[in-house]
Order: structure tokens, then sequence, then C-alpha cells
């Protein structure tokens, strides 16, 4: 999709080149047949065919629904095995014809009549109500479907239900988090690297962030415990690694290093972003060892590849990192007074560098999740119904002056782009 | 590795396909083949169904069940072990109850334990968890699910059932394990069974 957007962009640019003679015609022609075969893309039989099969699948589990008794339990029990067989070997049938979107989602339907029939399973065999080993036992058996037939599709339904596996057992647990799902997320990240697939890739990027979300509201609904510590921590992990990979792999690795670290960046920006929510704040704050050396093993990665590539932008992400860390541990203070101050700068000096990081770097969604964080935290700060709101408004005027002052003495010191020209 | 990649890119996709097609069939009869060996190993036991709040009767096609087992009052119950690792306890922890047989033919706890306890004689041991120590500390009773509550039975004849319950009619013997987990076998209305539990 984004292939196409681009090469229907440099054809209208070497056109208007070749028009206005910044280019000769021959240097187009040449960069035109430089450029690699344009990508098949789904026609649109295979989007009907793709529709076609989600209906499917979305019948077999209507049918988990509807009561079924008629049906003597053995032959309930072949039914579903048919099912399964059947979608892998249409699958089978649509890669060897050479139509690989019909073969993806053929394994998909397979993977969700596997989901469906473990809940029938369930019910016909009246087996113990653990829905989270069943999640499990989904996700799993979808993993495997994906290693082995490198459907993406199967990829999504493996993370859904392992994000759901893992949330369930979060919530049974004693608020440390759920381990078994990284190993489990390890194992989706390296295929997406195998495979070097962007789809891949955002599916890992977003199961991560899923899983956080699982650690917030396991902490939350637990004990109302306040979890900006864990919840920054696992940002500020996945942020440093994805950076190292981003700046020091090459290729799939690099790729999906890029991916984690934007994905990263917003789930710092949306984790931050209540620091002016005081009901939130007031909730005792957890520090757990595990949280805080994920913490300073994700500045220190960031900090280190900065060192290593020599570049601002790590740089910039580790203090970004630093400054959140401050937060989340409260070693800025505690959260719950009236006025935390030195906790709003802390915040707002973190975003402000995840902003600047996404500048140097030129990655400009992680350049948006700083904005994003900056956005949020200012609306929290001005709307907060809390303390004094004359001394909240010389804090927005006194670190606006601030930011201010910075821009100037910057705008002096740095050597503008047209002085470098 | 590499040689694990390489033979993975010279098999034949139609064969990757059925190889995953197959692993998820032998999950989902691993499930079923589990399930008939606690039916077939299990000791058996007599458990007392006991009413079950009207309102929360039936969902669908099955039978909400409660027995005299799941509830445990809190001297039975050994404090130690509730605790997580990181000083604040599991909410809905794992527990063992010891059950023995008593004279009118039901079992009945005796203790409950955080930790496996071995069991002599016509006791057994069997696995549930504790659903409402998150919402106290103290209880003056635990309540515990032991993964019998459901019972699946075709479309019209759960209401039936459900009044027999209600009126202590209902009783289920259920297979357990020596390491406590537990299927039911056979369902009996009046002493009489009306679902015996097939292995398959």
């Amino acid at each position: 999709m984004f292939e196409n957007a681009y090469r229907q962009r440099l054809d209208t640019d070497l056109a208007r080149w070749q028009a206005d003679g910044v280019i000769a015609p021959s240097v187009g022609d040449a960069i035109r047949a430089a450029l690699p075969p344009a990508p098949k893309s789904i026609n649109i039989p295979t989007v009907i065919g793709i529709l076609g099969g989600l209906l499917i699948a979305a019948a077999f589990l209507a049918f988990v629904a509807a009561n079924w008794t008629e049906i003597a339990r053995p032959a309930r029990f072949a039914i579903l095995l048919v099912g399964i067989a059947g979608a892998y070997s249409l699958g089978a049938w649509f890669d060897r014809s050479q139509r690989p979107y019909l073969a993806d989602i053929s394994a998909t339907v397979g993977c969700i009549v596997f989901g469906a029939s473990i809940a029938l399973v369930g019910q016909m065999y009246h087996l113990a109500e653990d829905f989270a080993a069943g999640m499990m036992l989904w996700s799993a058996g979808s993993l495997i479907a994906a290693l082995l037939t490198g459907s993406r599709g199967a990829l999504a339904v493996a993370l859904a239900a392992g994000c759901i596996w893992s949330g369930m057992r979060i919530s049974e647990m004693s608020g440390t988090p759920h381990l078994p799902f990284v190993a489990f997320w390890l194992v989706a990240a390296w295929l997406a690297v195998l495979w070097n697939s962007a789809v891949a890739r955002h599916l890992v990027g977003v199961a991560a962030l899923g899983w956080i979300a699982t650690v917030f509201f396991g902490y939350v609904d637990r004990t109302s415990l306040n979890p900006l510590l864990p919840v920054t921590a696992c940002s500020t992990l996945l942020l440093g690694a994805g950076l190292m990979l981003a700046h020091l792999a090459s290729g799939a690795l690099r790729a999906l290093g890029l991916t984690l670290s934007t994905y990263a960046s917003f789930a710092l920006a949306l984790m931050l972003s209540p620091v002016g929510i005081h009901e939130f704040l007031s909730l005792k704050l957890v520090a757990p060892n595990w949280a805080l050396l994920c913490g300073l093993l994700g500045t220190g990665l960031a900090f280190a590849t900065a060192a290593i590539v020599r570049r601002g932008g790590p740089a910039f992400a580790g203090l970004a990192l630093t400054c959140a860390l401050i937060v989340a541990s409260g070693w800025a203070g505690a959260l719950a007074l009236p006025q935390p101050w030195t906790i709003y700068v802390f915040a707002l000096a973190s975003m402000l560098c995840l902003v600047i990081s996404g500048m140097l770097d030129e990655v400009r969604p992680r350049l948006v999740a700083g904005w994003l964080g900056l956005g949020l935290m200012i609306a929290g700060i001005t709307w907060s119904v809390r303390g004094s709101l004359l001394r909240r408004a010389a804090f927005l005027a006194v670190s606006g002056i601030a930011a201010v002052v910075i821009a100037t003495v910057l705008g002096r010191l740095l050597p503008s782009k047209e002085a470098a020209r | 590795m590499t040689s694990l990649a390489s033979l993975y890119a010279r098999l034949p996709r139609v064969v990757l396909f059925a190889v995953a097609g197959f692993i998820q069939l032998a999950l989902i009869a691993a499930m079923v083949i589990d399930r008939a060996g606690v039916l077939r190993d299990g000791k058996e036991i007599t458990l007392q169904t006991r009413p079950v709040d009207p309102r929360d009767f039936l969902r669908g096609d099955y039978v909400i069940l409660s027995y005299d087992i799941s509830q445990i009052p809190a001297d039975k119950l050994e404090k130690q072990g509730a605790q997580g690792t990181d000083g604040t306890k599991d909410r809905d922890p794992v527990v063992f109850v010891k059950l023995a047989p008593q004279p009118d033919g039901f079992h009945k706890p005796v203790s409950a334990h955080f930790e496996p306890v071995p069991v002599s004689g016509n006791d057994v041991l069997i696995r549930g968890r504790i659903t409402n120590l998150r919402y106290c500390t103290n209880c003056p009773t635990y309540f515990v699910k032991y993964g019998l509550e459901k019972f699946f039975v075709p479309e019209g004849e759960g209401r039936e059932l459900e009044n027999a319950r209600n009126q202590n009619k209902v009783t289920v013997v259920a297979a357990v394990t020596s390491s406590g987990r537990a299927a039911i076998k056979r369902l009996l209305l009046d002493g009489k069974p009306v679902y015996d539990e097939p292995l398959f």
C-alpha cells in the first residue's frame, strides 16, 4: 500500500523535474528502471475471498453458542477435527496454486476454528473452568501454525489469544508480571525478523503494548496500587532495546527495532500523561525491584547506543527515559502532593526530550508520541481540580518562559540550516 | 540452527500446512484424552450439591453446581502459603482440600492447604482455587472452585435438574486423580444415575 503511494509520488516528481529541465529525460527513465518490480497487491476477488473466509470463521464461532446436542458427541468431535483439517487442506491448496493471501486466510480460519474447538470440547466434556489455560492452548497452537505456514493472520490470532491469556493470569497472580508471555512474545518477534514482514512487526509491537496494559490493569485492579513504575519500566526497556536494534542492527532486525521503539514511545507518552490527574496519583506507588532494574537497563541501552553511534537521537531518548524513571520511581518527590511541581517538570522534560530525539533521528512517530504526551500532560495539569489554580497558572507561565528562553539561546548557539549551506 | 532453517526451507509447503493442522488436532485430542485419563484412573468421590441463588440459574445450556465442599470454614484452612513472591497475597490461590468419606456416603472437607499434603486410606486430596481471598483476609468461610461447577445438559433439561438441585436431590460422583485434578463422572437424581459420562 505504502510502496504504491511512494511510486506514484516519485513518478509525479520525476515527470515535473523532467518538464522543468532539472533532470534529463534519460535520467528519469534510468531512475524508473532502477526500481524493483512492484509488489503484488491484493485484488478484488482476493478481498472478497478474505471476507468469505472471515464469515465462515464467524459462522463457526456462532456454532459455539448454538445448542447442537442433537448430534452425538463423537460426531460433534469429528466435525471439529474436520473443520481444522479442512481449513489447512484448503490453505495448502491455495498455497500450491500461488495464492498466498488466500492460503494465509485459510490458516487464520484454521486457527479460529481451533480456538472454537477448544471451547466446544470444554463444553462437551465438562472440562474445568480454566479459561486462561484454554487461551494459552489456543495461542500456542496458533503460534505453531504461524511458524509452519508463515501466516500473518495466524500470528495475529496467536498474539491476541496470548494477550488475553497473560491478562487473565496476571489477574490471578500476586502483582508480578506474567513472564511466560515474554518468552512467547520473543518467538513472535523472531518470526517477524525471519519473515521481514511489516505486518508481523506491527503485530508484535501491538502485542507488547497489550502486555504492558495487562501489567497496568493487573496492579490497579488488584490492590489499587499505582503501577506507574512497572509500566514505565516495561516501556523503557522496549524503547532502549528498540533503539539499540534500530541503530546497530541492519535489515529486518533494524526494522523491528524501529517499529518497537515507536510503539514504546507511544506507551511511554500514554503512561506518563496522567501525572496531572490527582485521583490516579493518590494511589500508593508500587516500586518492585524488577521494574527498577528493567528501567535502568532500558535507559542504559539508550545511552550505550548513543555512545556507540555518536548520535544525539538515542542520547535524548536516554534523557527522556531517565526523566520518566525519576517520575515513576517517586525520586522526584511524592506523587500525591496537591501540586507536585518537580514531578510536572520531569514529566514535561521527558516528553520534550522524546520530541527532540524523534527530530534528531528523523523518526516522525516518536516525535508525534512526544507531542501527544506533552499535550496530554499540559491538559491534565491545566484542568486538575486539586491545589491552587493561581499557582498552577504561575507554574505553567514560568515553564513556558523557561522554554522560550532555552529556545532563544539554542537558536543563537546552533547554526541555522541556511548558514550551514 | 542453520540446519533447522535449511530443513524448514527444504520441506514442501503442503507438508508444513499438514503439520500445522495435525498439531492443532493433536492438541484438541490431548484435551479429551487427558480428561478420559482423569475419569479412568481417578478415585471416586461422592458430593452433595447445594442450592444456588435462583437469579443465577441457567445460563445457556449448563447447570451451575455448588457443593458442600465449595465452602471451607476458615478454621480448616492452613494460613501459611497464601503470600505471593513480592509479599502480597495471590488473588485466587490454589488450595488442596483433604476430603474424607462420611457415614452418609458423601465426602466432606477435613482440612485445606496451600501445598499438597499426604493422604491415607479413603481420604482424597482435591485441587481447587479460593475465589474470595481477594476480598477479605480473615473471611469466616472460603469459597473454593474445583472445576466441577458447570455441567452442560441438552436444551430444556437444565431447569428440571436445577429444581432438583435446589431440593438437595442432586448428587455428583467425581473422579479425582492423585494430583488433585477432578472431573464429573456421574450425576445422580434421588440416588439414581441420570447422566453417566463416557470416556470419549
